[in-house]
């Protein structure tokens, strides 16, 4: 019988975690189905492209995937998936550090859809997006965007739940400038 | 502590864009493309773990047939020479002295029989 994704009830996800654990590859796909959307949000989150989100999503994946038989059923799958999420992403983030040590971009990549779409509040949202520390810009995107708690943003990240509170409110004010000064300058 | 969570509209409005930039792609197709490269990748691991296996196989049976073949010949070895051991060392030993002795009982039996027969 093909295992279904459509109800993703926590019942159903504990089903297909111990079935994916005992080594379905079927059950493992559903359950790649059911979190790949919001594992992508995670990365994208923290990592400056769309396509080092896709890169972190798959390694993602593949850690989750060889880590399955320690992970214990009765724990929430997506909190214990999406810290994965954020540890890969931080992992190719660090790389890229390294790797472009010399040649820091001005902006972010803007995501690669729609490259014509850049009204100036986007555009000055992107500039201002790297005046924020790594940690600041994901954490206002994993709250503001995606709606993690800041419980939850703490427990991805590895950091207390008070800095990702702290990390939000600068992140947010820095960014609150930049939209007035768009808003002054029309 | 301090709450800094409090979301005003422009915060909304910040949001609104960060949302713009961090959207998602759209479209099913996308997301199943995703899944299989995921899948695959996946495959990859079990895959590479009985690729692993394989690449192995044929060398460690090499090996263990060498290394049978060589304890076989040692063993026999280790036999043949312990036969020639056996056989020198019972050509060479001097001989055994095979000491006699008769009992005293049987020794007083044959005198009382000597007694008896002279006697009579």
């Amino acid at each position: 019988m093909p295992l279904s994704s459509d109800a993703a009830s926590p019942g159903n996800e504990r089903a297909l975690v111990i079935a994916a654990q005992r080594g379905s590859s079927d059950a493992f796909a559903a359950l790649v189905r059911l979190h790949q959307r919001r594992a992508y949000a995670v990365c994208r989150a923290i990592v400056l492209t769309h396509e080092d989100a896709e890169d972190a999503v798959q390694e993602g994946f593949l850690h989750a995937y060889k880590a399955l038989d320690r992970f214990l059923p009765d724990q929430p799958f997506g909190a214990w998936l999406y810290r994965i999420m954020a540890n890969a992403s931080l992992d190719l983030v660090r790389r890229r550090k390294v790797r472009d040590a010399d040649e820091l971009p001005d902006t972010l990549a803007l995501p690669f859809r729609d490259p014509g779409e850049s009204d100036e509040l986007r555009r000055r949202l992107n500039q201002a997006l790297t005046t924020l520390s790594e940690r600041q810009r994901s954490v206002i995107v994993l709250h503001d965007v995606e709606g993690f708690t800041h419980g939850e943003i703490g427990n991805m990240l590895g950091i207390p739940e008070g800095t990702a509170r702290s990390d939000l409110h600068h992140a947010r004010a820095a960014l609150r400038r930049v939209l007035k000064d768009v808003r002054s300058d029309l | 502590m301090s709450d800094f969570s409090g979301f005003s509209n422009e915060d909304e409005a910040v949001a609104d864009g960060l949302r713009s930039l961090h959207a998602a792609p759209g479209g099913d197709a996308y997301w199943s493309e995703l899944e299989a490269r995921i899948m695959a990748r996946v495959a990859d691991v079990e895959m590479g773990w009985w690729a692993e296996l394989d690449r192995w196989v044929r060398p460690a049976l090499a090996a263990a047939a060498v290394l049978v073949l060589a304890a076989g010949l040692a063993i026999f070895r280790a036999h043949e020479a312990d036969q020639q051991l056996a056989s020198d060392s019972m050509l060479s030993s001097p001989a055994v002295p095979v000491f006699t002795g008769i009992r005293p009982a049987l020794q007083d039996d044959k005198e009382a029989a000597v007694r008896f027969l002279f006697g009579h």
